[in-house]
């Protein structure tokens, strides 16, 4: 029985070590995968890394997250001791609630803490603009800048703040450890008080000041929910890119990253960790020394303590902080740009491209949905200059006064554009827009998984593949896919149509008509075979079908949308100027066919669109199929039997946002 | 001895107002070994600490050679402190520790005429200056020790080499013995007598161990609850109480209710005893010490008090019994054994009975009616070193 029980623990001790490691080996093992799938092992390769080093937009968040990690440890390091020497000199009860205090922040969810900095953030700046209004208004001698927006500082003040706990936690510890009347010896003995602190306090409590930094800076490397919340539009840290970049699938790149950050951690975790030990160690010789013999004693006395490990970190530490410096004072100053777009929708050597060209930083982030960016935008977290929303969403900043308009002067491309998308009804002068990309949205389904082709919105809603169905999660589209099925006006504003629409939608959920509500994440679940069918975007098919030939994509018979996204500046924008210039860029037709080349969404550039088959050969060496450019960019004919999206009155808004949480999801 | 250097004025000290000082007046002279003697929390450390200038008193003077030094930070003091438990810096080895106060040193550079421009003492001097103090404590060859492989008894001496390397003019030793074993406090006890001796500078010592204060000491200040009880050489103290209180306090006692007939003749129990004090009102309430060696034990009959032995502890030396005359129990030491439960007779000799008057310490002190406690006590005293004087201590 006694046997049986070990056997059991051990058992139960393996399945814990194998869940809790099996997933990051498995990982680990795909980074170095030859090819891009992650349940496939197609041989050795450091490809991935290769592409890793490469990635521009990755490059830049490491730098972010070093800088950020670094200097928030430096400030937070500092801050924190001299705090818990405050407390430290405290009487005893203030001491005790100071320090609970202290460890709430530790104790909060960290979303709780991210957000309320985001809002108080969002606050302060209000409140701050308004003062530099008054006080610029007042005196001409120094102007206040009105504008503020969350970027590095604000996500550098997050760190410093959820960092600095740590740093008193365990400094406080070596203080009260540490013989309370060292200081009046030293200060006996002739030292000032800050004599004293340098001499006697900092070699006492040094330990506990390293490992607090090392904590501080491993907190600070894997923050994602506070940095998600406090970064603004401008920065990005590595986590935060890593989250963006999963949402389309997880690439090798992606393992490569995570295993690169995972050893990361792991490194200041083990050095963490063996200091320690030999700190207890050290205690514990300290405590037996006085009965040890006096041989023993001199020779732990007269051990040689080599400096050289201590100089290379010193060397390291300073190294690191003057590139880090160099780089960041490279950037400093030169005009930027703030864009906001959707993942995976730009040919990312277009953004060195126009850095190169121009001299203006690109700061690229991404939103997943035009509900998302506007209630982004709303929230005042999302300081952009260029966004690239779709038409109805356009129409909505448009009517809201969100959108500044542009002097076309400064966009000569704008020429380029073809005339069918221009003044489209989201806006009719064109005072405020430049057509990005268009195309349509359609049923992407598995031909392996399906019996026949699919050709109707009704699969969409009937038992027949019930689970393996993805719908959209945004409402427009979730609610179009139903209109179009029940044959109402995608933009109708009748609320008993918008009713039973609704309930065709809920009463499929509640079916388990859907596997899940998704947005990126489709590409994945379709790839992967985990999904047979679901509604998309054509352009986002052309790049699944890359990676699974199975899947096919259709405009259903009842018709579908068609949308165009275009690009904006947002009113106010800091960076107009620059703003216009990158649209200016993206306009042009060399950009236009190689973003048509990379996303696969056609192009509003007439010149561009109709070179994009020629293009494609003179890349590729063979011929475009026809086919995958009639699904990229439909003819006249099918477009016809396809909607745009319009604005809808704010009460059917509301409805849509009251339908859309009652449908919970 | 010669001409005073130190002096309190007036000093108050009050922590969260409690009065830890009150109107201390006192002065040290140059060159003496001088102890504040009391029990926990008379604000023997207080006082230490007012000297050393960690703590600046709430009202009252500071004098060192005449010049007021309230405001004046420890780092320009000429005193230096050996603290308890030693505070030697941990990080720093054996000469390091003595050298720190050297190393923070700066004085004219006699190569400058103006004499303004301040130089540190040069490595050579300070390496001869560590030896010899090395030494004086007789730690020769432990330089390059880490305190924490040093003994209780050598980081002691190293604490105090620390200290008088820098040749303060005062010394402030703050209970430093209190961490030793008994029979390392014995000789310690003797090797600073030696040492203060040898440097020749004032040593102003804490403790709370009569003892101690009695080997080390030429003067003795006796402190409770912020004032001063009395002042002396330890002579004087142990032989002339002013009060129950240092009666109590240094050394054992029998303080008994007495009645001051008139000049050298006191009234106890009825009995009229011969006495050499006097000066006293006729008739007057008085507190009378006997001490526990001076009783002489007799045969019943010849006894001027007869009592009954109610305990006896064998000390090796002597036995210590406990009499009960008339309810009020003494504690007389005798070579003699007396068996429990027996009558016996006691004789006072004139010059063994001291006349104190009545303070507000009589009748706290005196009776051993519940000896056994009141042992305890004394032994609790000494394990309990920790001065909680600041008041904020943990």
């Amino acid at each position: 029985m006694k046997r049986n029980n070990t056997v059991m623990d051990r058992v139960f001790v393996a399945l814990v070590f194998v869940f809790l490691y099996a997933p990051i080996f498995l990982l680990i093992i795909f980074s170095f995968n030859a090819g891009n799938s992650n349940t496939v092992w197609r041989g050795f390769s450091l490809d991935w890394y290769r592409e890793l080093f490469s990635d521009r937009v990755i490059m830049r968040s490491v730098y972010t997250t070093l800088l950020v990690s670094i200097l928030a440890t430096v400030i937070a390091t500092f801050a924190g001791t001299f705090a818990a020497i405050g407390f430290y000199g405290m009487r005893r009860r203030k001491r005790n609630v100071l320090t609970t205090v202290n460890n709430i922040p530790m104790m909060n969810a960290d979303i709780v803490t991210g957000v309320a900095m985001c809002l108080f953030f969002v606050a302060f700046f209000h409140g701050w603009g308004a003062f530099a209004k008054w006080f610029n208004g007042i005196q001409a001698l120094v102007s206040l800048p009105e504008r503020l927006t969350m970027g590095f500082g604000t996500l550098l003040i997050a760190h410093i703040t959820f960092n600095i706990p740590y740093v008193i936690l365990s400094v406080s510890p070596k203080l009260r450890q540490m013989d309370k009347n060292l200081v009046d010896a030293a200060m006996d003995l002739g030292c000032t008080w800050m004599q004293a602190f340098w001499k006697v306090i900092l070699p006492e409590i040094k330990p506990g000041i390293v490992s607090g930094a090392l904590t501080a800076f491993t907190m600070s490397i894997d923050d994602f929910i506070i940095s998600y919340f406090t970064a603004g539009s401008s920065s990005s840290t590595l986590a935060m890119t890593i989250y963006g970049m999963t949402k389309k699938r997880v690439t090798p790149e992606i393992n490569a990253i995570s295993t690169i950050l995972f050893c990361t951690v792991l490194l200041l975790l083990v050095i963490t960790n063996i200091r320690e030990a030999r700190q207890e160690q050290l205690e514990l010789r300290r405590r037996k020394l006085p009965t040890a013999t006096a041989a023993e004693a001199a020779q732990y006395a007269s051990r040689p303590t080599s400096r050289l490990p201590k100089l290379l970190a010193a060397g390291g530490a300073a190294a690191l902080v003057l590139c880090v410096t160099v780089m960041a004072g490279r950037n400093a100053g030169k005009p930027v740009v703030n864009i906001c777009s959707w993942g995976e929708y730009i040919d990312e050597s277009l953004i060195d491209q126009f850095e190169q060209k121009t001299g203006i930083m690109v700061n690229y982030q991404t939103a997943e949905s035009n509900e998302a960016l506007y209630s982004l935008l709303k929230s005042g977290a999302g300081d952009y200059d260029v966004v690239v929303p779709s038409d109805y969403m356009i129409s909505q900043l448009i009517e809201e006064d969100m959108l500044e308009e542009l002097n076309y002067d400064n966009i000569p491309n704008f020429g380029l554009i073809s005339d069918r998308f221009k003044n489209l009804p989201y806006d009719p002068d064109n005072k405020y827009t430049v057509p990005y990309t268009w195309g349509t949205v359609g049923i992407i389904y598995n031909t392996a998984m399906v019996e026949e082709p699919i050709t109707s919105w009704e699969v969409m809603f009937s038992d027949e593949y019930a689970g393996s169905v993805l719908m959209f999660r945004n409402s427009r589209d979730a609610m179009a896919c139903a209109l179009f099925y029940l044959g109402y006006d995608v933009n109708t504003t009748d609320v008993g149509q918008l009713r039973e629409a609704f309930e065709l939608l809920r009463d499929a959920k509640e079916r388990g008509v859907y596997q899940s509500f998704v947005m990126d994440e489709i590409y994945g679940k379709l790839e992967g075979g985990n999904a047979a069918i679901g509604a998309y975007y054509a352009g986002d098919y052309l790049s699944m079908v890359e990676n699974n030939p199975d899947l096919a994509f259709v405009i259903p018979k009842e018709g579908s949308n068609w949308f165009v996204d275009a690009m904006c500046v947002l009113k106010d924008a800091p960076h107009k100027e620059e703003a216009e210039a990158w649209i200016n860029f993206i306009a042009s037709t060399d950009a236009n066919l190689a973003n048509m080349d990379y996303i696969w969404y056609a192009s509003p550039n007439e010149e561009a669109l109709e070179s994009y088959p020629d293009y494609y050969e003179e890349c590729y060496g063979e011929e475009l199929d026809p086919e995958v450019f009639e699904i990229m960019a439909p003819s006249q004919e099918i477009l016809d039997r396809c909607q745009l999206y319009l604005s809808l009155p704010a009460e059917i808004r509301t409805l849509y946002n009251d339908l859309w949480t009652e449908l919970g999801i | 001895m010669s001409k005073e250097l130190i002096r309190l004025r007036d000093v108050c000290m009050a922590f969260d107002d409690e009065l830890v000082l009150d109107h201390l007046n006192l002065y040290f002279k140059d060159k003496e070994f001088l102890t504040l003697l009391g029990p926990s929390g008379c604000g023997k450390t207080t006082t230490l600490r007012i000297i050393g200038g960690f703590v600046t008193p709430t009202s009252g003077d500071v004098l060192f050679d005449g010049v007021r030094i309230n405001d004046v930070p420890p780092y320009q003091r000429q005193i230096n402190t050996v603290f308890q438990k030693y505070a030697l810096f941990p990080h720093l080895n054996v000469f390091e520790n003595i050298a720190f106060g050297l190393r923070m040193q700066k004085r004219p550079d006699p190569s400058d005429p103006t004499g303004r421009r301040m130089v540190k003492i040069p490595e050579d001097e300070i390496r001869e200056r560590v030896m010899e103090m090395l030494e004086v404590i007789s730690l020769k060859g432990f330089e390059n020790r880490k305190p924490d492989s040093l003994s209780g008894g050598q980081q002691q001496r190293v604490a105090i080499a620390r200290a008088l390397v820098n040749k303060p003019k005062v010394l402030l030793l703050d209970e430093p013995l209190a961490a030793l074993d008994l029979k390392l406090r014995k000789d310690m006890q003797i090797e600073l007598k030696r040492i203060q001796q040898q440097v020749g500078i004032t040593f102003i010592y804490v403790t709370h161990d009569q003892e101690e204060a009695l080997t080390m000491s030429d003067t003795i200040v006796v402190m409770d609850k912020g004032t001063i009880q009395q002042i002396g050489t330890p002579e004087d103290i142990y032989n002339e109480p002013k009060n129950a209180f240092v009666a109590d306090f240094i050394g054992e006692s029998n303080i008994i209710d007495g009645i001051m007939v008139r000049d050298k003749l006191v009234q106890m129990y009825g009995k009229q005893f011969p006495c050499l004090d006097g000066g006293f009102a006729e008739n007057e309430p008085v507190d009378v010490v006997i001490r526990p060696e001076d009783i002489d034990i007799v045969p019943v009959e010849q006894g001027q008090l007869i009592g009954t032995v109610t305990n006896v502890t064998f000390k090796g030396l002597q036995y210590d019994i406990i009499v009960d005359f008339k309810g009020f129990k003494w504690l007389i030491q005798t070579t003699d054994h007396s068996p429990s439960g027996s009558r016996i007779g006691i004789k006072i000799d004139p010059d063994a009975i001291h006349i104190m008057k009545k303070s507000k310490y009589s009748g706290m002190f005196g009776d051993y009616s519940s000896f056994s406690d009141a042992y305890e006590e004394l032994d609790n005293a000494g394990l309990d070193p920790d001065e909680e004087e600041s008041g904020d201590e943990e």
